[in-house]
């Protein structure tokens, strides 16, 4: 009775943008309190429709819930194309909706306090998070590839207003706006990049299939039709969109400069809506993603090169959000791996019919779901509590910090939990999925090129221990020790509207990891029969599968001290500072230290590459389309047709060459048509 | 039925109607001297010609005048979308300062008359039909762009233009007559059954390169685009609006009434797989030398007759592709680019009159002082781009899944390369679409900047944009039925 209604999910906060972007000035809070209503109505809705869907006999039987209607049809009198629009609601859809809705409804409470002092900006600000937020959703519960697109672009646009929120009065001055509104634009179109692929996969998919709608794509029978070389192009293509937007290596560079946004739009971007909107593509287009295991291992090899370089990057910043935002970039790369080294496991037993594996594999995907989820929490509230201390003392940098735990307690102490939570410690919700990507990273060993999986093993390791020295390097920096220069200025405590959203997500932060024992793995999994893909019951497994699984491995024990040993460091560094972090790398002059704290240099290679590239080829071929065809042409029509001559004699010497132009691309065009006739033997 | 009125002329009323309007406005002007009069009855006119073929096409009437000019659902359907355009430019030239002191009655009288050659163009089906109404259009333009006295670019832009023209011009009956040669028809249909027993003649090559060159002028395509920005930046605002979205889709109508009617409808037995290739390779260049070429470009004019020079590129897949999907997909985005690029140049035309500069720097804060024209600005220049939902999006989606794929068929088509070369070019032509704005919102305005104020007609025209670029983009049924049937009776 209320899933029929599911389509009200996205459309709320759709009407509150409108509603807003009209009459927000006349408003209380420029519609804030309008947004808030519309995303608390969405949850509610999306709980309600979560509620019935797992009661149904549909969910039972592990068949979705679809309803669409023809959106538009092109046709001829040979056949037809039809696309249409409609909702698609599965465990996964259930799980994204609830967790994207609730977070986005917090993060809107939270920024009637943060957005206090933006007067009469706030109508724009409200208007477009509501916007943003039906994207996400909208996205969500899509029935079809190309509905999904519409929204995913829409989020991208939205993405693009927010960021560059600041840009005409930054509070930290004119060097900052021009910061955000570049930041801005590198976002839209490095973002943009990835969608042009991932609208080719789109389009090599409606080739394939004839259609876009889920149910058709992902129909077995449909699948074994195509050939699998089209499929692997097709996903490779829709990967690239993914990498675009969750922000993987290569096109990971946006995602750090986003920062320049205001840190609920950062929270926003990062824990509920947008860069989690890719992997939740490559979930949702996983029946597909499965059928060539060579696409799962450039996914999953992805995944792994973006965890352990964005972890990197993240030690020795000095700006608390960019800490964040890599951590972000890094852990996105988890979920990337876990669904990556799943999927090449599942792809083998489907291949070889071998249910063990395919049932192996399906933990990956669990794990990732189950990775995306926490990390929504915890980083939800590693922002949202970022924010309140640049509320507090009005500066981004850590080492002005220093001290703020007894000035504010609760922002403090909530930070600790997601801290604790996103370094993997035991029991915290990070602890339980990050370990289950581990375990499906090893299931893989024993497959063919399991050498592969054993670096991005490695790696992911590493990447464990470089997290929990970070995260505690940041906390530390910024909780004790010294007050530095700005934390003497601090206000204390942020106002209540902040800091509940702030305990909330505490609690969220904390447990979410516990629902792997309480039927996650076998609610959001996904299951293959040999004759359909089931996304839901039954066919995951049992919560003592997991318990076993994680506390018989030994490795997870060494991945737990591996933690507790960066917690360690960090504490010896930055609280007791028995540790001089300046003896390992010269004092900041290292190679090493150079090559993090630079991006790898990946900033700089994409400013030249596009400066020089792209800016160099457009002035250049302005300037052969000025200069050297009209020059040559200029010769070719002196010397071929006297008329040219005169014509010029006549009128101005500009015209000479325009005149020319018609003779010289009438003889190109000769040229070409003649050469084609004699290559395709139409002679 | 409202055609029985008028018997064996029922076919060219729509042209008749607009015929006498263009007669009768230098005369209503003579003795009235009001120029606030001539736009409105202008319009009317338009709308009585409009109002016609919407009632013929909604019929269902076919119809032919002599073998020279037939009236079926692709057509009337091309009527309509003149019918628009010069409604749009009407509708802004009554109150824009760039065309309100020139000699408004012949400034009507032409702007109807050029649109009766378009119409012609549309309902031709012989070759001296078509040429006489591109002449037609081409004649009374050279004189619009130089109607815009004081303003040396103008004078500048018109004499290229002559020039210019008169060349295509003379490849274009050089064509013609060796396709005579060849067939013994200047109809399209008898030219078709007469190519279709013919042998492989280098004549037949030759007729069409000459065709191919010199109607591509009139679609700007590269490499005989060159006039095109000089004469958009040089001629007052209302008329680049008429040029760029009028006489560039007459071109194109031309391209599809003579290729696909040879090669496809007529199956003529050689020559169509080169002559596709050639279409595919300018298609290719064309767009994407629009849109390298307009990231350089600084006046806003050039910048959007460089879009303009891409966005035929794009439609140009339909003449590579030779199907019926791509020329319903090839219509449609027609129709979008109308409104798109026809609300983007209302913006500019907007803003000259109330003194801005046509510089794209002249836009700074563009948003702050007149927040609703900036935000429509963004809408035109997104759907420019194919951003979602919006009707370039759509329209794009159409026509580019036709060069992926033939349902027809069954068949992965040849043409999978040409339809990522045009989404690359979307990229691409995002990165100058973005430059506009984030100058218009991003950028600091002058301090003494006020807010702006522009004429009613010009808000009507750039709304009625607007809304079709939102409606046609979330409800594209409105339009795509049309186009569909357009093609199925083209085919």
């Amino acid at each position: 009775m209320f899933i029929e209604f599911s389509w009200l999910i996205p459309l709320i906060p759709l009407l509150c943008f409108v509603i807003i972007g009209f009459f927000g000035t006349k408003m209380h809070e420029g519609g804030g309190y309008l947004a808030i209503a519309g995303a608390a109505v969405s949850t509610l809705i999306a709980v309600l429709v979560s509620y019935e869907y797992w009661t149904s006999a549909a969910f039972a039987s592990g068949v979705p819930y679809v309803a669409s209607m023809e959106w538009f049809a092109f046709t001829s009198t040979t056949g037809s194309f039809v696309m249409n629009v409609g909702v698609y609601i599965d465990s996964l859809a259930c799980m994204m909706m609830l967790f994207s809705s609730f977070i986005s409804l917090l993060i809107f409470i939270y920024s009637v306090g943060y957005m206090s002092h933006e007067g009469n900006k706030k109508r724009r600000y409200y208007a477009e998070v509501s916007l943003f937020l039906s994207g996400m959703l909208g996205l969500v519960v899509s029935s079809n590839f190309l509905e999904m697109f519409i929204f995913w672009e829409i989020m991208g646009l939205c993405s693009y207003l927010l960021i560059g929120f600041w840009s005409f009065k930054h509070p930290e001055g004119d060097a900052a706006s021009i910061n955000a509104a570049s930041a801005a634009k590198k976002a839209f179109l490095v973002t943009r990049l990835g969608d042009v692929s991932l609208m080719g996969g789109l389009f090599v998919l409606l080739y394939a299939f004839q259609s876009l709608d889920y149910t058709v794509l992902f129909d077995v029978n449909n699948i074994a039709a195509v050939d699998s070389n089209m499929i692997a192009l097709a996903m490779l293509l829709v990967f690239g969109g993914v990498i675009g937007k969750s922000a993987q290596f290569p096109l990971h560079d946006w995602l750090p400069d986003a920062m320049a946004g205001p840190t609920t739009v950062s929270a926003l971007i990062h824990a509920a809506t947008m860069v989690k909107a890719g992997v939740y593509l490559t979930a949702r287009a996983f029946p597909l993603f499965v059928q060539v295991e060579y696409v799962m291992l450039f996914v999953a090899v992805i995944g792994g090169v973006t965890a352990f370089i964005a972890a990197t990057m993240a030690l020795n910043n000095m700006n608390i959000k960019k800490v964040l935002a890599f951590s972000t970039l890094s852990q996105l790369g988890y979920m990337i791996l876990g669904l990556g080294a799943g999927g090449y496991v599942m792809a083998i037993g489907i291949k070889h019919g071998d249910p063990a594996l395919i049932a192996a594999g399906a933990a990956g995907y669990v794990a990732a779901c189950l990775h995306m989820m926490n990390h929504a929490f915890f980083k939800a509230l590693l922002f949202l509590g970022s924010g309140s201390v640049i509320h507090a003392v009005g500066t981004e940098d850590m080492r002005q910090m220093g001290g703020l735990a007894k000035h504010m307690p609760i922002t403090s102490k909530t930070m600790l939990i997601g801290s604790l939570s996103i370094a993997g410690f035991p029991l915290l919700s990070g602890f339980w999925s990050k370990d289950l990507i581990l375990e499906s990273v090893m299931d893989a060993f024993t497959e063919p090129v399991g050498w592969v999986f054993v670096i991005l093993w490695t790696l992911a390791v590493i990447t464990a221990l470089m997290t929990a020295f970070y995260m505690f390097r940041m906390w530390y920096m910024t909780f004790h020790g010294e007050e530095g220069h700005a934390a003497k200025h601090c206000h204390g405590e942020s106002p209540r509207t902040m800091t509940l959203p702030l305990m909330i997500l505490s609690v969220f932060a904390a447990a979410s990891g516990l629902l792997i024992l309480f039927g996650f793995g076998d609610t959001v999994c996904i299951g293959f029969d040999g004759t359909k893909f089931i996304v839901g019951n039954g066919h995951g497994h049992d919560a003592m599968y997991y318990l076993e699984h994680i506390f018989t491995n030994v490795y997870t024990y060494v991945t737990i001290l591996l933690a507790l040993l960066g917690i360690y460091v960090a504490y010896l560094m930055y609280n007791k500072k028995t540790l001089n972090p300046g003896r390992f790398n010269k004092e900041g002059q290292s190679f090493i230290y150079r090559l993090f704290a630079n991006r790898w240099w990946f900033p700089e290679f994409y400013d030249q590459l596009s400066l020089k590239l792209g800016y160099g080829t457009a002035c250049g071929v302005d300037f052969i389309d000025k200069q050297i065809i009209d020059g040559t042409v200029n010769g070719l029509s002196s010397s071929v047709v006297g008329g040219g001559e005169v014509l010029s004699r006549a009128q101005t010497g500009n015209l000479h060459s325009y005149a020319g132009v018609v003779v010289g691309g009438t003889i190109i065009l000769a040229v070409i048509a003649v050469a084609l006739f004699y290559f395709m033997g139409g002679i | 039925m409202i055609t029985d009125m008028f018997g064996s002329f029922a076919p060219m009323m729509p042209m008749v109607i607009m015929i006498i309007g263009a007669l009768v406005m230098p005369a209503l002007y003579f003795i009235t001297k009001s120029r606030r009069l001539l736009p409105a009855a202008s319009l009317v006119v338009i709308a009585a010609s409009a109002i016609m073929t919407f009632l013929m096409l909604e019929a269902g009437y076919t119809g032919t005048y002599g073998s020279l000019f037939t009236f079926d659902a692709f057509s009337g359907l091309m009527l309509l979308l003149f019918q628009t355009v010069v409604f749009l430019a009407v509708l802004i030239s009554g109150s824009s300062i760039e065309t309100t002191r020139m000699h408004v009655g012949a400034y009507y009288s032409l702007l109807l008359g050029a649109t009766t050659g378009m119409m012609f163009v549309a309902t031709a089906s012989d070759l001296i039909a078509i040429f006489v109404g591109v002449e037609v259009v081409s004649i009374s333009s050279y004189a619009l762009v130089a109607m815009k006295r004081n303003d040396p670019r103008a004078a500048e832009a018109a004499v290229k233009y002559v020039i210019i023209g008169g060349l295509s011009t003379a490849l274009t009956v050089y064509g013609i007559s060796l396709l005579y040669g060849v067939t013994g028809s200047t109809n399209l249909m008898d030219i078709g059954a007469a190519l279709a027993t013919a042998q492989f003649s280098w004549a037949f090559v030759i007729a069409m390169i000459t065709m191919i060159a010199g109607y591509g002028f009139k679609i700007a395509a590269v490499p005989f685009h060159m006039w095109a920005p000089d004469v958009y930046e040089g001629a007052a605002t209302p008329v680049s609006l008429f040029l760029a979205t009028g006489s560039k889709k007459m071109g194109l109508v031309v391209f599809f009434k003579i290729f696909l009617i040879l090669f496809v409808v007529a199956q003529t037995a050689f020559a169509t797989a080169e002559i596709q290739y050639v279409f595919a390779i300018i298609a290719a260049i064309t767009m994407t030398v629009g849109n390298v070429v307009a990231i350089t470009q600084t006046n806003i004019k050039r910048m959007l007759a460089y879009s303009s020079i891409a966005q035929a590129g794009y439609i140009m897949i339909v003449l590579a592709v030779m199907n019926e999907y791509a020329l319903t997909g090839g219509l449609f985005h027609m129709f979008t680019h109308v409104f798109m690029k026809g609300g983007a140049f209302i913006v500019v035309a907007a803003l000259i009159n109330v003194g801005l500069g046509e510089r794209i720097s002249d836009y700074k804060g563009l948003a702050k002082r007149a927040p609703l024209i900036a935000f429509a600005m963004m809408l035109f220049l997104f759907s420019l781009a194919g951003i979602p939902p919006l009707a370039g999006f759509t329209s794009k989606f159409v026509l580019f899944s036709a060069a992926i794929y033939d349902p027809a068929t069954g068949v992965m088509s040849q043409w999978v390369w040409l339809a990522f070369i045009a989404i690359l070019n979307s990229a691409i032509s995002l990165y100058y679409y973005t430059k506009v704005v984030k100058t218009m919102y991003i950028d600091k305005p002058k301090d003494d900047a006020e807010k702006i104020q522009i004429p009613k007609t010009f808000m009507a025209a750039m709304v009625l944009c607007l809304v079709f670029v939102i409606v046609l983009g979330v409800y594209p049924q409105l339009i795509l039925d049309l186009c569909a049937n357009a093609a199925a009776a083209f085919f």
